[in-house]
């Protein structure tokens, strides 16, 4: 096996753990949101254990790359991977949402290690990201780089569209925005809601660098991160193709599964389908 | 006191001063959302293109991406007309500014009715009210050019948000030098025994003006700038107050929720028995029209203080 065949399969490995811990936290809480916390899932353990360029010891590290969630009620994934990476003990999990936590409802700069913007209220995460490459490219001058997950619902918020303009005015090549397109929403299918396609034809009009992956294969995400660090001369975006609730099937693609916690018996069926990995 | 008329406004003088105080710090960047030619940040933008970023019309998402710049640590300066600064971006301002404590000083220009001849949509008259009301973000208001210029390093230098509210025209000159500010901090510009007039930004000249016509008539009165409207002065105004058993708090803003509110609230805590009153817009919108004009017909102007102190004063007889 070569280095990437190696890297893509423990990737996978990962990947079921951070479902079992996603399922687990909102299992105790008996609150939060599976269903976009799954269907980032491979997205956020391809970045976390693999491309971000981050040193779990020191969060605060001023060289680091940055992540931001825009679609911060999705937190539970991205407090996985950072509890998987070290940045605080795995059971500190187990408090998601209760008084004292560091894991907040929605994400919470300075309360928790290794998160570095507040964000959940849609369409504002991602000009923080826009800001947060300003900061690397043109004032600070850093060498990193600024990854920031979006949900396709969310692009229905105007300030996302006023950060790409911005984006693109100030070159962020450093910039890489990633829409999670499960295809989804609280009040039911995007296209129903609001329609947002073609979402990739926007993006491009907006004088981006477009891709389009399937956002649950390894084999499709790996590359393309690697491929988005790299490109020079504008920000990228990665439509990654993603399916509400993956990897569960009773969840997977049912609108009722966006913030609802599982029951006993729904949540040892879960973990056991995870166990099985993604078909 | 001799007040002249000062030759620039005070979102003027502060953009002045941020050009000059950009030399002293050269970690601090500003942000713009197409009004640099009105705020007069655009005199920032031509000294330091590197440190000057205009995001266009987009209040939102310029303040959000100045909340990305700040994560790192980074002062910004986000320079602004008031009503859509404290609006438009309020969201971003509480949750994603204030409650990170971040360093995001907010150059808040056309407080008040001074935006007058534009009318309601560019009125900043609740301003206050609002980032008074949010955790951690501090409300400084400048009465001139020399105090505004003074905010510049207080603003920068303090940690944390902080929102200062400049105002369209040119005001009086009433300060002559920019020492003697702090948060938290409070001016006695005049002193008086009958009755404390406590004022700040554009109030504070008519605040004056009045006291000067009171003064004529026998009643003597004690006028403090109120710049730092959160957290605002309690120690200068309990010692004030002690002394002249009355005060009257006047803005170029909305009653409620304004600094009269405030401290009234602050007044009934320290169960000082004391006559009290407070001018501001009452409950009203303003409308369209020259800046005297406007201020004179909501009860703003010297005019208005005058009479509301007689009033007041009556009743402690």
């Amino acid at each position: 096996m070569n280095d990437i065949e190696d890297k893509i399969s423990f990737l996978k490995e990962k990947a079921k753990e951070m479902r079992f811990h996603i399922l687990s936290m909102i299992y105790k809480a008996q609150s939060g949101h599976p269903g976009g916390s799954l269907s980032a899932t491979d997205i956020v353990t391809a970045l976390y254990f693999d491309v971000l360029n981050i040193r779990p010891d020191a969060p605060d590290w001023p060289d680091r790359d940055r992540f931001v969630l825009s679609k911060g009620h999705a937190c539970p994934v991205w407090y996985a991977a950072l509890a998987l990476r070290g940045y605080f003990p795995l059971h500190v999990l187990d408090t998601l949402r209760q008084l004292e936590s560091p894991l907040q409802g929605h994400p919470v700069q300075k309360k928790c290690p290794g998160i570095d913007a507040t964000t959940g209220s849609l369409g504002i995460g991602f000009p923080q990201a826009v800001g947060m490459a300003i900061e690397g490219k043109l004032i600070d001058k850093k060498d990193y780089s600024v990854f920031c997950v979006l949900g396709d619902g969310e692009l229905q918020e105007g300030s996302v569209w006023e950060a790409c303009n911005a984006a693109h005015k100030y070159g962020l090549d450093n910039l890489v925005a990633i829409v999670d397109k499960n295809g989804l929403q609280n009040d039911g299918f995007t296209r129903d809601v609001m329609p947002m396609e073609p979402i990739e034809e926007k993006f491009r009009a907006f004088g981006w660098h477009v891709m389009e992956i399937d956002g649950h294969k390894m084999e499709e995400i790996l590359p393309a991160l690697y491929e988005a660090r790299a490109y020079r001369g504008k920000p990228v975006c990665i439509i990654a193709r993603t399916v509400k609730g993956r990897g569960v099937s009773f969840m997977e693609n049912i609108r009722g599964w966006h913030g609802k916690p599982p029951s006993t018996e729904e949540y040892q069926q879960a973990i056991q389908e995870i166990k099985e990995g993604l078909k | 006191m001799r007040l002249e008329k000062a030759s620039v406004p005070t979102r003027r003088a502060f953009s002045e001063r941020l050009v000059e105080y950009g030399e002293i710090n050269k970690d601090f960047v500003v942000f713009e959302s197409d009004i640099g030619y009105s705020t007069y940040s655009y005199l920032f933008g031509e000294k330091y293109p590197a440190r000057y970023f205009n995001f266009g019309i987009a209040e939102v998402s310029t303040m959000a991406a100045a909340a990305g710049v700040a994560t790192s640590g980074r002062t910004v300066v986000v320079s602004g007309y008031g009503v859509f600064l404290t609006m438009r971006a309020l969201e971003v301002v509480r949750s994603f500014i204030c409650y990170p404590n971040l360093n995001v000083k907010i150059l808040s220009s056309h407080g008040g009715v001074t935006a007058a001849i534009d009318g309601v949509t560019h009125q900043a008259t609740e301003d206050v009210a609002f980032m008074s009301t949010i955790p951690n973000m501090k409300v400084l208001a400048p009465c001139d050019p020399v105090s505004a210029s003074a905010m510049v390093d207080l603003a920068i230098s303090t940690p944390g948000p902080v929102f200062t509210r400049l105002m369209r025209d040119a005001l009086f000159e009433v300060y002559s030098d920019n020492t003697g500010f702090k948060i938290g901090g409070s001016n006695v510009l005049r002193e008086g025994s009958d009755v404390t007039i406590a004022a700040y930004a554009d109030m504070v000249f008519q605040a004056l003006e009045a006291a000067d016509r009171l003064q004529a008539q026998g009643i003597s009165a004690e006028v403090i700038d109120m710049y730092s409207v959160k957290p605002f002065d309690e120690d200068s105004l309990r010692l004030s107050i002690e002394k002249t058993g009355a005060l009257l708090v006047v803005e170029n803003h909305q009653k409620r929720n304004g600094l009269g509110y405030m401290i009234s609230n602050w007044l009934i805590k320290q169960r000082k028995n004391i006559l009290f009153d407070n001018i501001g817009l009452d409950d009203t919108f303003a409308e369209s029209g020259k800046y005297q004009l406007v201020i004179h017909k909501y009860g703003l102007d010297a005019d208005a203080i005058e009479e509301r102190t007689k009033k007041l004063l009556k009743d402690k007889e």
